[in-house]
């Protein structure tokens, strides 16, 4: 039983070989039509326009995204926007010890109070 | 090569006559493989013009000369595989779907003296197709490049980018697969020939 399978298989195997060099025999190379080229470089030639309305759509993008940049660049270096500023003039550490000077006149009544109390 | 290295070392380049001459010379063998490939005769142009569209716009980025011929079997493997899936349920068959007619044709297959050749011929395209349509569009493209194209697994190599091992194992499970089709058509055929 188990020959009578395996010769099956075998037959099988063989039938579908020779299906298959039949199958080339029977599915010849055809010849292209007389437009094949021309329509060949015809899509050819529609995709290098599409690709190049692309570039140019990026390139676009690209120049008004650095535009942009530079607009807002400018915007925000500019000299008397922030700089002026006492908080861009000094450091944190000199600020605090500004703010808490014996010298500034909001801490003059804690400074006497002090005086007060340890004298 | 049906080229010189030449020739495309010039296409690569830009030059578009070049380029030209390397279609003239590759267009009928690409149509013929697309045509076994994709068994559909009326899209097999426009394939093989994506074809050559895909390698106009890929030419640049090929290192040498030397795999140009692998290169385009890859491009003609990619592109009919792509028209397969995208065409998919248009020519999937199983073969519960297969007519009495498509039957009685397989049957002919065997080797009937009394058609003439044409004929025969057809039913042979029939019935393969019909067994290609049976199993995936990896497993079509690996056994018609090996079986039917009659590429080496040396070519089969430099095209899929695997090891020998690894397509001896794909190329089996592929086989075993379409066998099994055969085997449901044989046994579908059976009593169309008992009746006969």
């Amino acid at each position: 039983m188990s020959h009578e399978n395996d010769s099956a298989a075998y037959n099988r195997e063989a039938e579908l070989s020779a299906l298959f060099a039949a199958y080339r025999e029977a599915c010849p190379d055809p010849d292209p039509s007389a437009n094949f080229t021309p329509e060949l470089w015809a899509r050819i030639e529609a995709r290098q326009t599409f690709v190049f309305s692309l570039k140019r759509f990026a390139q676009g993008i690209i120049t008004a995204a650095a535009a942009a940049s530079l607009v807002m660049g400018a915007y925000l270096y500019r000299p008397d926007t922030y700089t002026n500023s006492p908080v861009y003039q000094t450091g944190y550490l000199e600020l605090l010890a500004n703010e808490q000077s014996a010298d500034n006149p909001a801490n003059a009544e804690i400074v006497q109070a002090l005086y007060e109390r340890d004298r | 090569m049906l080229v010189d290295f030449e020739l495309i070392r010039r296409a690569r380049e830009g030059d578009h006559a070049a380029y030209n001459e390397v279609v003239q010379a590759y267009r009928k063998r690409i149509l013929g493989t697309i045509a076994r490939l994709i068994g559909r005769p009326e899209d097999v142009e426009d394939v093989g013009q994506e074809v050559f569209l895909r390698l106009y716009f890929s030419l640049d980025q090929l290192r040498t000369p030397e795999v140009f011929e692998p290169w385009l079997y890859r491009l003609t493997v990619n592109a009919a595989y792509d028209y397969l899936r995208k065409h998919r349920r248009r020519t999937e068959t199983r073969m519960s779907d297969l007519s009495e007619q498509q039957v009685v044709l397989a049957d002919a297959v065997a080797g009937s003296k009394r058609e003439d050749e044409e004929q025969r011929r057809k039913r042979i395209r029939e019935l393969v197709n019909s067994l290609l349509n049976g199993i995936s569009e990896q497993d079509r493209m690996l056994l018609t490049l090996k079986e039917i194209e009659g590429l080496s697994l040396k070519e089969l190599e430099k095209i899929y980018g695997v090891n020998e091992n690894a397509l001896k194992v794909r190329l089996f499970r592929a086989r075993q697969r379409v066998l099994k089709v055969y085997e449901g058509l044989e046994r579908k055929i059976a009593p169309v020939r008992a009746s006969e």
